[in-house]
């Protein structure tokens, strides 16, 4: 059972990687991201560009069009009390998403930014 | 530089593009069979050199005259006091554009010798093909471009081209459009500031 389990989890982001629970979002923001336009990306994976460049919006529509965004869900795991961060780096196109990169924080790197 | 109507052909360099190799490789060959009538060395050469350099010539020549009509375009933009902040630079267009001051330039690969600079007033109409076409599991595109219309002239400048055919939801796809609707803002912006 926990063997089937933890091949779960492999397929779940929003599951604790210590207890393999389901976590709850404790919180989600969506942001522009203006450093990054279309045909321009670049992959990032220090959290500090992204502390740095993140521009908390609203909805969708408040990001021109070309600009990239990112939406941030936190995690907090109702058993064990872990927390993780997930950041999407997505391309808003009218209705569509075009996702670029997810990263996964789970040792406090957001903490700073998101409380 | 050219305030005039846009043209997208210069037909004259289209005939010459395709013809002037085509009639020196022929010459060429009917040289050989004149003056080396038993063949050899000299025939070889007659034949093959002009049909080689005829060959590199439209496989690459457009495109090396395109590139240096877009740097050269660049400069006299640059010279006439043009801040072309937005450039696009597709296969059949270059679009250089002064959002601040609302002018748009234009080179066009048929008509590599012109620069054509118009105020982005005279832009009638601007809009986003994406090129989805067919139904259920065939509906694709395989080219997204934002058009202008300018003194009747439908300008097309390709933001993703490809002989392969993507679903409306790839990647290939979506980033096409975003670029299209991203210059459509961009000239709708020139539009207003022109005068």
């Amino acid at each position: 059972m926990g063997l089937f389990r933890n091949i779960r989890s492999m397929f779940h982001d929003d599951w604790c990687s210590k207890c393999k629970s389901q976590m709850d979002v404790a919180n989600k923001q969506l942001y522009a991201l203006p450093t990054m336009r279309v045909g321009h990306y670049q992959e990032h994976d220090d959290p500090a560009y992204y502390k740095k460049n993140l521009v908390p919006v609203d909805k969708k529509a408040q990001i021109p069009t070309g600009m990239y965004a990112c939406g941030i869900h936190v995690y907090r795991c109702p058993q064990c009390g872990h927390h993780a961060v997930k950041l999407t780096v997505f391309l808003p196109v009218r209705d569509q998403e075009k996702v670029e990169q997810l990263l996964y924080f789970e040792d406090g790197e957001m903490d700073d930014f998101i409380h | 530089m050219n305030n005039g109507p846009v043209r997208k052909f210069n037909m004259a360099y289209l005939l010459a593009y395709i013809f002037v190799p085509l009639i020196i490789s022929v010459l060429g060959t009917c040289a050989a069979f004149i003056f080396f009538p038993t063949g050899g060395t000299g025939a070889a050469l007659l034949v093959m050199v002009p049909w080689i350099v005829s060959i590199a010539w439209w496989i690459g020549g457009g495109r090396f005259l395109y590139k240096r009509a877009k740097k050269r375009a660049e400069a006299e933009l640059k010279g006439q006091g043009l801040n072309a902040n937005q450039i696009f630079y597709s296969r059949g267009w270059s679009i250089f554009t002064d959002v601040g001051s609302g002018q748009v330039g234009l080179v066009s690969f048929w008509n590599p010798f012109k620069t054509f600079l118009i105020p982005a007033s005279r832009i009638e109409k601007l809009w986003v093909d994406d090129g989805v076409g067919g139904v259920a599991i065939f509906k694709g595109s395989n080219r997204v471009s934002f058009m202008l219309q300018v003194d009747g002239t439908n300008v097309r400048i390709d933001t993703f081209i490809s002989n392969q055919r993507f679903a409306p939801n790839s990647d290939h796809i979506l980033t096409g459009i975003s670029k299209a609707d991203t210059w459509v803002e961009i000239l709708q912006a020139a539009k207003s500031n022109s005068v």
